[in-house]
């Protein structure tokens, strides 16, 4: 790292010079000053992206540059984890969370407030099931478009999965692939793809096992995860499920797509092979 | 008056000379200087005080000193006691070495988070050391690892909450029987280890007989229940294999330990499931052969016991095997612990076949330290210890299994070749928490001694079971609402900082699809405590 220099050098004793120092001084100053505007704010989500909650919080605390509502939200959304998490320091964060609402805000933190504040009701206080509802709801409804708004739409549908108590089961799974069009959107691939392998989790645990769950999963197969856990592990799922529902040209070509794309270390190699030899075998 | 003084000048002198003594011994002492500023020095720590680990770490490191001169690779071995303490004071006084040995359970998320740094980026790179090998000279890193190092639920070297690799590994382990050839050679007149359980039972029953008929104070197997739990573990996830399948909610061809505990808690198996109770029987038949007194011995009694020849086998990781081999003055060999038939009727009615062991204990995992001081450079020396050549060295001298493609498992360490073509494992009622593990180490007993019984075991440990997995499962639901709600903040931060370069399959996407699979696990065990109390 580089120091500027502390004192002007001996030779250049002109008042013309000294000024033309000081002149040079203050732009560079002035133009360390801008930059460094966007590595302070970057520093504060930086750490909040890296699980430093405490770090981050002192850093928003300390942020003069750069937007106030930005530093808001850094401070309220750090604060949130920050170790010891305490009720008071929830109840601050929402009510700072709750400040940026304000005047019926409709910008970035504004967005981002109202999606905390619905997980707030969910996870910290926790509200009653129609509150967390309702949060999300209002979420998806005030930017329909922007990607916290798919996140909400996920979690909605877990709520309607699990939580909401007045709902039967085939209730609940309707009402949560209602949500597709929004939760499993492919502005986020990999949430969406999780979106989907929620629903059938969900119908599969309920012990439904029907042709909607294969949907449901080549749905989230489309979405085309990076993540090569999952998409082993999706393919694998295709070819039971299919396998299950009395597909056998379906569920061979899932299995064979499995051990095309596996690592042959996968612990489930030989037993994905052998389940496909056996169905291979069986008569059509 | 006098004494005090006299008292005072001892320990004055005293304090002084050791003083003068420590002061000469670092002034004279032979080697490096302490500080050389030409010198760039890559200091590893790890636990791995086995025989043979510290040997093959430091040929690696001449081979790369004498590669690059100007660096200085120190090792340091640290003993698993002090490790705790020796790693926090370190990390938190920034005096940690450059690469130090990771695990899960010693090094959690926020740890990763604040004192190491992610290598992914570094990982999807060519390794430049495996430039010479046609085969991985174009493959990344990762791909050079045999199982490509694709996270599981077991491993260290990846972090699940954080979607970052933090460790490079260096070894692969497995567990194995060690077994005395003399003695087994005495007792069956060949040196014929066994190929099945029931060949496995005999030979513990021949052992016993030939150490009665010579009045030989030795027992077939050594005894501690860890290496009772290193036995029971392989044939627990063999005897129920076909239950696992049957149970498996997602359907992907694995039952996870949540999916275990949720169907647990849902009444769809118990101790008393026939292919459960059949991996409990498995220990009846063999428990008694322990050495007389095991419950009360630990790891190192057992070990002991071996090498002076007072058991006949013991069933230990192959970390050991180094240890082992060094140190017995008898011909040691080694097998993996057979498991019964698939179709056999007493054991094998839920059997698929041997259970795969393939990625299932990638070890030895270093990762990288915020205040290395030459991150580049260790991160070079790490890449040069994983390359095929370094791996092939480590596991010669060391005896540890390679890690790498196409490094040949020396000769001596045949028997420890993780079975890669085996079947996915089947229910582990060791594996469903630690109080379901402390429950089977007090209850062991049941299973052991000439009164062994699964029945006593079951009924002594049912409604335990019924209590401690409802439990863990309530845990589990703590502990995932706990890593959701740090997720929120992270997810905030992680939006700021990537929303303007793209976010479908980023880090904001990944994490993102991470949390509602959690969440909706943490939702379904709610739900099934919920609707599935005691006594419904």
């Amino acid at each position: 790292m580089r120091f500027p220099p502390t004192s002007f050098p001996r030779l250049s004793g002109t008042w013309r010079r000294a000024r033309r120092w000081l002149w040079q001084g203050g732009l560079l100053l002035a133009a360390a000053g801008t930059v460094r505007a966007t590595p302070v704010a970057d520093e504060g989500w930086r750490d909040l992206a890296s699980y430093l909650f405490h770090d981050a919080h002192e850093v928003f605390l300390r942020a003069s540059t750069g937007s106030e509502r930005g530093r808001v939200l850094g401070a309220a959304a750090s604060l949130l984890n920050d170790s010891p998490v305490t009720a008071d320091k929830v109840a601050e964060a929402e009510a700072q969370l709750r400040g940026l609402l304000a005047d019926s805000a409709a910008d970035e933190p504004a967005i981002c407030a109202r999606y905390l504040l619905a997980r707030i009701a969910h996870l910290h206080r926790p509200a009653e099931i129609a509150e967390v509802e309702a949060d999300y709801r209002a979420v998806i409804a005030a930017a329909p478009t922007h990607p916290l708004a798919q996140l909400a739409a996920g979690k909605l549908a877990l709520v309607l999965l699990y939580q909401r108590p007045d709902l039967g089961v085939p209730a609940r799974l309707a009402a949560a692939a209602e949500l597709a069009p929004m939760a499993g959107a492919p502005q986020l691939p990999e949430t969406g793809c999780a979106y989907y392998r929620a629903l059938a989790g969900a119908a599969l645990y309920y012990d439904v096992l029907d042709e909607r769950v294969l949907a449901w999963l080549a749905r989230a197969d489309a979405l085309e995860t990076h993540d090569i856990v999952t998409a082993t592990s999706l393919r694998l799922q295709l070819a039971e499920v299919a396998r299950a529902l009395g597909h056998r040209e379906q569920a061979l070509a899932y299995y064979r797509r499995f051990l095309a794309t596996a690592v042959s270390t996968d612990n489930r190699y030989r037993t994905a092979a052998e389940r496909m030899a056996e169905l291979a075998k069986a008569a059509p | 008056m006098k004494r005090p003084k006299l008292r005072t000048w001892l320990v004055a002198g005293l304090l002084a000379g050791a003083y003068l003594y420590s002061a000469g011994r670092l002034l004279l002492r032979p080697g490096h200087a302490v500080v050389d500023s030409h010198v760039e020095v890559i200091r590893f720590a790890h636990w791995q005080i086995e025989p043979g680990v510290r040997e093959a770490f430091n040929a690696i490191a001449a081979d790369y000193m004498a590669l690059h001169p100007n660096v200085r690779v120190e090792q340091m071995d640290i003993p698993g006691r002090a490790w705790k303490q020796w790693l926090r004071t370190g990390l938190i006084g920034g005096t940690a070495p450059d690469l130090i040995e990771i695990a899960s359970y010693e090094n959690p998320d926020d740890m990763l988070a604040r004192y190491f740094t992610p290598i992914t980026a570094y990982l999807e790179e060519p390794n430049p050391y495996n430039a010479a090998e046609p085969d991985l000279r174009g493959v990344s890193w990762r791909q050079s690892y045999a199982a490509e190092l694709v996270p599981n639920e077991f491993q260290h070297y990846f972090s699940l909450n954080l979607l970052e690799y933090y460790g490079a590994p260096s070894a692969v382990v497995t567990v194995r029987v060690f077994y005395n050839r003399q003695l087994v050679t005495a007792a069956l007149g060949a040196d014929r280890p066994p190929a099945t359980f029931d060949e496995f039972i005999a030979l513990c029953e021949a052992l016993a007989r030939r150490a009665e008929v010579t009045h030989q104070p030795m027992s077939p197997l050594a005894g501690s229940a860890y290496n009772l739990t290193q036995l029971t573990d392989g044939l627990f996830n063999a005897a129920s294999q076909r239950d696992a399948l049957a149970m498996d909610i997602s359907r992907d061809l694995e039952m996870t330990r949540h999916e275990a505990l949720i169907n647990y808690v849902r009444g769809r198996w118990s101790l008393t499931t026939p292919d459960v109770r059949a991996g409990l029987q498995t220990v009846e038949s063999f428990g008694r052969y322990m050495a007389p007194g095991w419950s009360q011995l630990n790891r190192e009694d057992a070990m002991l016991q071996f090498l002076q020849g007072r058991a006949a086998m013991l069933a230990t990781g192959t970390w050991d095997a180094g240890g082992i081999l060094r140190q017995a003055d008898f011909p040691v060999g080694a097998f993996r612990m057979p498991a019964f038939r698939p179709g056999d009727p007493k054991y094998g009615r839920g059997m698929l076949g041997p259970v795969s062991e393939a990625n299932t204990f990638a070890t030895m995992s270093f990762g990288l330290t915020r205040t290395s001081r030459h991150p580049e450079r260790a991160i070079d020396f790490l890449r040069f210890l994983t390359s095929r050549q370094s791996n092939a060295k480590f596991s010669r001298i060391s005896t540890w299994l390679p890690v790498i493609k196409g490094v040949p498992v020396p000769a001596g360490s045949a028997a420890f070749r993780p079975v890669e073509n085996g079947y996915v494992g089947g229910i582990n009622i060791r594996f469903l928490g630690s109080r379901a593990n402390e429950v089977l180490l007090q209850h062991l007993y049941l299973l052991s001694g000439q009164g062994a019984s699964a029945d006593a075991y079951i009924a002594g440990t049912r409604r335990l079971y019924d209590q401690i997995n409802r439990e863990e499962l309530a845990r589990l639901a703590r502990v995932n609402l706990a890593t959701l709600r740090q997720k929120d903040s992270v997810l905030v931060g992680t939006f700021q900082l990537e929303r303007d370069a793209g976010l479908a399959h980023g880090k904001f996407d990944r994490l993102a699809a991470n949390q509602l699979t959690v969440e909706a696990e943490r939702l379904q065990t709610l739900r099934t405590l919920a609707d599935y109390s005691l006594g419904k």
